[in-house]
């Protein structure tokens, strides 16, 4: 147990002799472990909501028909999240300069294996509460992109490709000046050294998690959409 | 009634700055008369418990079996047979982590809160996750008040859901606690926090402690959601504690530092501040027990206490 000498407080004061109120403190943080009680009425409280959210967690929402695995350069994950991100955010919207999705292989955090898919396996992919984010980049900036990959060994993309040393975005051309690029808040905020997002020209917020987005997507996929294809050549 | 401040300036002089140096003389010479006796009130609290309603599973590469809500019931349950007085306290980002945050919005963080007796707590930048309204939502089943002295809600639908501070009496000991949080700009999305104003915390903070002074509050406690401390000059629990005075101790959050003990800092008098944080998801219990002692003693013998 620490004891601090904190303060002396000093209440009225005659000349002679003053009231005064020391205040003595002593700390003793300690952490939460099993006290080996019987349940008390917390548990009575948290059970009926456990037990919904366990049968949520457990609902089956698609079907992988191999695993999916991040890797480096790619990896059929890598590939499926960018792809998710990509399409819920382009999809019926008309876009005036080209975009692509760009997240991190540290962000994904589990495989989702072959057979049924549950929404907790979702979770475990994505537990971070990320959001989806838009930053609009100059052209220049990406450049910078291609090194950051290169040396990384690869991350996620979609609606690109990295060859040669170049970042080649779908729907690019020489009068191209600007892209889009779709990613997760931690990325664009400086997350895993992402540095080249400070270039941006400006930041568009969605409110969507990332994670509502990918459960969304694989809602609508069914059988999730297998793509192991290279799209970082180092 | 001679001013506070200036008294004590004085006692520094006449002891020869010595003021904060423990144990110079023993209590028992110092004594004259013991005007009251010893009152303890025992200060209980957590920061960014973040929906946390379970413990952690035991293959938990960091924190294996520990945390969880009814647990920490326990715990609080036990201190409580054994104290006297105590105050249960939250520092803020209550929402937001696990599974049972997106599925029930807040709803049994709050219920849990209450069952466990919390007695105030503060709002961080996570507990505007679910929206203004969301957060209304679910604190209509805390009993507790929420407070906010630097967020001017009155243009949103949190207004009249929080208040700038409260005054709570444990035993013969008079509590004041306010509550002030991080700039939401930039950290929360900006439809989540609408016209929500932010006033600088230092500020608001020196004007809350001084109304609570005045209040004839014998503690002063501040709920911040700021963070511990920061390598840019940005307000910090530490900052905050440096530049404002009649704060007794800071109760962290939002950087989730674990702190061993409470760090001491000095305040624009040169009175200590303590800042406790217990890093986060209600790993930890934070726990400081104060010790009050009103004493009369002889003006030249000074004001050295142990």
């Amino acid at each position: 147990m620490l004891k601090h000498l904190i303060l002396i407080a000093v209440g009225a004061g005659l000349l002679a002799c003053s009231s005064v109120t020391s205040i003595t403190a002593h700390s003793d943080n300690k952490a939460v472990l099993d006290q080996g009680a019987d349940s008390n009425s917390a548990d009575s409280l948290i059970s009926p909501y456990r037990v919904e959210l366990e049968k949520e967690m457990l609902e089956v929402i698609a079907v992988a028909e191999k695993d999916f695995v991040k890797g480096r350069p790619v990896g059929a994950l890598n590939n499926w999240a960018a792809d998710a991100v990509l399409a819920s955010q382009t999809r019926g919207v008309n876009l005036e300069i080209p975009a692509f999705s760009l997240l991190n292989v540290g962000g994904l955090r589990n495989t989702i294996n072959a057979g049924d898919v549950k929404l907790e396996d979702i979770f475990k992919v994505m537990p971070f509460d990320n959001e989806v984010v838009w930053a609009e980049m100059p052209v220049e900036a990406l450049d910078d992109i291609a090194s950051y990959l290169i040396e990384s060994g690869g991350e996620p993309i979609g609606g690109a490709i990295l060859k040669d040393g170049k970042l080649q975005v779908d729907g690019m051309d020489s009068k191209t000046e600007r892209v889009w690029i779709m990613t997760s808040d931690y990325l664009l905020n400086g997350g895993d050294h992402m540095d080249f997002f400070q270039k941006r020209l400006s930041t568009k917020h969605t409110n969507l998690l990332l994670r509502d987005l990918m459960i969304e997507e694989v809602k609508q996929q069914g059988t999730l959409l297998w793509n192991d294809e290279n799209r970082i050549f180092l | 009634m001679m001013d506070r401040r200036k008294f004590i300036r004085n006692s520094v002089l006449v002891s020869g700055g010595l003021l904060m140096t423990p144990k110079i003389f023993g209590q028992s010479s110092l004594l004259l008369d013991e005007v009251k006796p010893k009152n303890k009130l025992t200060i209980l609290h957590t920061n960014d418990t973040h929906s946390n309603i379970d413990p952690f599973p035991d293959n938990h590469a960091k924190y294996a079996g520990k945390g969880g809500v009814a647990r920490r019931f326990e715990m609080i349950q036990k201190i409580r047979i054994e104290e006297e007085n105590v105050l249960l306290l939250d520092a803020g980002d209550i929402f937001q982590g696990t599974p049972y945050f997106n599925k029930f919005g807040g709803v049994l963080e709050m219920k849990l809160m209450t069952e466990l007796g919390y007695d105030v707590a503060t709002m961080g930048n996570h507990d505007f996750d679910g929206g203004m309204e969301g957060f209304v939502k679910a604190q209509e089943y805390a009993d507790f008040p929420f407070v906010c002295a630097n967020y001017d809600f009155q243009n949103t639908p949190i207004n009249g859901h929080t208040v700038g501070h409260t005054i709570l009496k444990r035993g013969n000991i008079k509590v004041g606690i306010f509550g002030v949080g991080v700039e939401l700009k930039g950290l929360v999305p900006d439809n989540k926090f609408g016209e929500t104003v932010y006033s600088d915390p230092i500020e608001i903070a020196t004007d809350k402690a001084a109304e609570l002074q005045k209040k004839g509050c014998d503690l002063i406690i501040c709920l911040s959601h700021l963070g511990y401390e920061y390598e840019s000059d940005k307000i910090s629990d530490r900052v905050l504690a440096q530049k404002t005075k009649g704060i007794h101790l800071i109760i962290g959050g939002h950087t989730h530092t674990f702190l061993d003990k409470p760090t001491e800092e000095k305040n624009l008098d040169g009175e200590t501040v303590l800042i406790n944080q217990v890093g986060w998801a209600g790993v930890q219990l934070g726990r400081i027990d104060f010790e009050f002692d009103k004493k009369v003693f002889s003006r030249k013998d000074v004001l050295i206490v142990e």
